[in-house]
């Protein structure tokens, strides 16, 4: 087996453009309602007190996710078709020829990232632009990226270059899944479980 | 409310209520053949039996419609090691199938009566076992909501409480259409209809108890829980909670008022008013249930994004 891939993503550098969003859509020809790659924006706010003035303490950041390629996936546990399953090279893939399109996978995966495709009666997801990738480019949303906020790799490599974080709000805790993600957390990034924000934009991911 | 998991509404409904009405039925032939009668006993629960088929068939039927490409319905079962979704459909086609070979064979009375009672025993089992795949289904980590002790209880309780009601309701419709067509009942059968009824009304008030103790500690449980906890029970308040309380209404109604009546003059109340009681609980039940059910799908809330 190949070793296991994955991204890298900097919460610092991303300004919430959504190229990598639509890169993806555009190569992979997704239909309306499908996006495999999605951008959060994430925020939230308190008041400060200065003497008898309150001043508004508030932060937004963003996080584009798409599928991480668990080490412990989720939607290929709980999939009764094994038409979800992670191939030789670590990438969690859907074999349409098999899936019923019961949609359990979508309930189970805490990232949202099979995702139903209504006119094919089938999940779809993200395969990490392999064919790309199998001829020695960048995966759509990584070469995309105008501030160089995305990367894809050996995880190891990631991981040994970037440290081993992911849980960042709103993105679940990686014990659930054990994703295959490091992120560079944003100065206000907020550690799963205690956030204080909101999505802003939950129609769009 | 939910409407878009109709298909899944209907089918966990129609199946809890037929492992229930199987294994009450089971219960019946064990504790009152002695009392009164194997033929008394076949009399009233032959037809009901042969209900039973039905509702699974179209409880499965109705899963179809879940599926966005039901030509490839025959992988759901490959992945039986790992997903309970595998399990419940394996369980599900067994249960219709045992079941349809036991109807068979107790119609034409083929094998002796102690292999019948086996493959009953042994349909009950896979019966069960299909409720306990349901409600695991929806122990996903990534739903707060449905990941709780009160999925798998709440899916039993309605198993039992529909699976009685419906049996008390067929066996005062049979035993009526039997006095009046065939006119073969005697006061075995009478007495047989009583005793059952007396035990279902007081089952049904007791898994009624067992549901209004659930209830709230699940609610307290969810308000008090993450941000997607209080979110489903946010859901489930909504409208004021006039959907709740009219499901909570709706069974009171049905297993505890009706059931207590049920329970206080099935000995001594008129036929007439008895069919009328046992059909009206099982429908007011059936309707809480339903909405119940849609309650649950309409909870869903995912960690995450």
């Amino acid at each position: 087996m190949a070793k296991q891939l994955g991204f890298y993503f900097d919460q610092t550098l991303c300004t919430g453009c959504k190229a990598c969003q639509v890169a993806c859509k555009d190569k992979n020809d997704l239909p309306v309602g499908v996006t495999w790659r999605r951008v959060a924006e994430y925020s939230g706010g308190t008041w400060r007190q200065d003497g008898d003035t309150f001043t508004p303490n508030v932060f937004t950041y963003y996080t584009s996710i798409s599928c991480n390629h668990c080490d412990d996936p989720q939607c290929v546990k709980v999939c009764p078709t094994t038409a979800m399953h992670k191939d030789e090279h670590g990438i969690v893939t859907i074999d349409d020829g098999k899936c019923v399109g019961c949609r359990y996978c979508e309930w189970a995966c805490p990232y949202g990232a099979p995702q139903y495709d209504k006119d094919a009666g089938v999940m779809t997801k993200c395969d990490l632009c392999i064919d790309r990738v199998n001829a020695g480019e960048q995966p759509a949303c990584v070469a995309a990226c105008p501030s160089r906020a995305l990367e894809f790799g050996e995880i190891d490599e990631l991981r040994a270059k970037y440290g081993d974080t992911a849980a960042i709000e709103p993105l679940p805790d990686p014990a659930m899944t054990r994703p295959n993600l490091v992120i560079t957390p944003h100065r206000d990034a907020q550690p799963t479980g205690h956030g204080t924000g909101a999505i802003g934009n939950p129609e769009e991911i | 409310m939910n409407v878009h998991e109709l298909p899944l509404v209907a089918f966990t409904i129609l199946a809890q209520m037929s492992v229930g009405s199987f294994v009450i039925l089971g219960l019946v032939q064990l504790s009152l053949v002695r009392k009164h009668g194997q033929e008394a006993v076949d009399k009233l629960s032959g037809p009901a039996l042969y209900a039973i088929g039905p509702a699974i068939v179209l409880g499965l039927i109705a899963s179809m419609f879940h599926l966005g490409n039901p030509m490839n319905a025959l992988n759901a079962i490959n992945h039986l090691g790992s997903s309970w979704l595998s399990r419940e459909i394996f369980f599900g086609s067994a249960f219709a199938g045992l079941g349809a070979v036991f109807a068979v064979v107790e119609w034409r009375r083929w094998l002796t009566p102690l292999l019948r009672q086996v493959l009953a025993g042994v349909t009950a089992l896979v019966g069960l076992a299909l409720v306990l795949s349901m409600s695991m289904v929806y122990m996903l980590p990534s739903v707060p909501a449905w990941n709780h002790w009160a999925t798998p209880v709440t899916f039993f309780t309605t198993t039992f409480l529909l699976g009685a009601l419906a049996i008390g309701a067929a066996f005062v419709v049979v035993y009526t259409v039997r006095k009046r067509k065939h006119a073969d009942v005697d006061e075995a059968t009478g007495a047989l209809l009583r005793t059952s009824l007396r035990r279902i009304a007081a089952s049904a008030i007791v898994l009624l108890g067992i549901e209004f103790v659930v209830l709230p500690t699940y609610a307290l449980d969810l308000a008090t829980g993450d941000v997607h906890a209080q979110a489903s029970a946010a859901t489930l308040m909504t409208a004021g909670g006039a959907v709740l309380l009219t499901r909570l209404a709706l069974v009171f109604l049905g297993a505890g008022l009706l059931g207590f009546f049920l329970y206080r003059f099935a000995f001594r109340g008129k036929e007439r008013h008895l069919v009328y009681l046992a059909t009206s609980a099982f429908v007011l039940v059936l309707a809480s249930e339903t909405i119940g059910r849609m309650l649950f799908y309409s909870s869903f809330d995912r960690i995450g994004i």
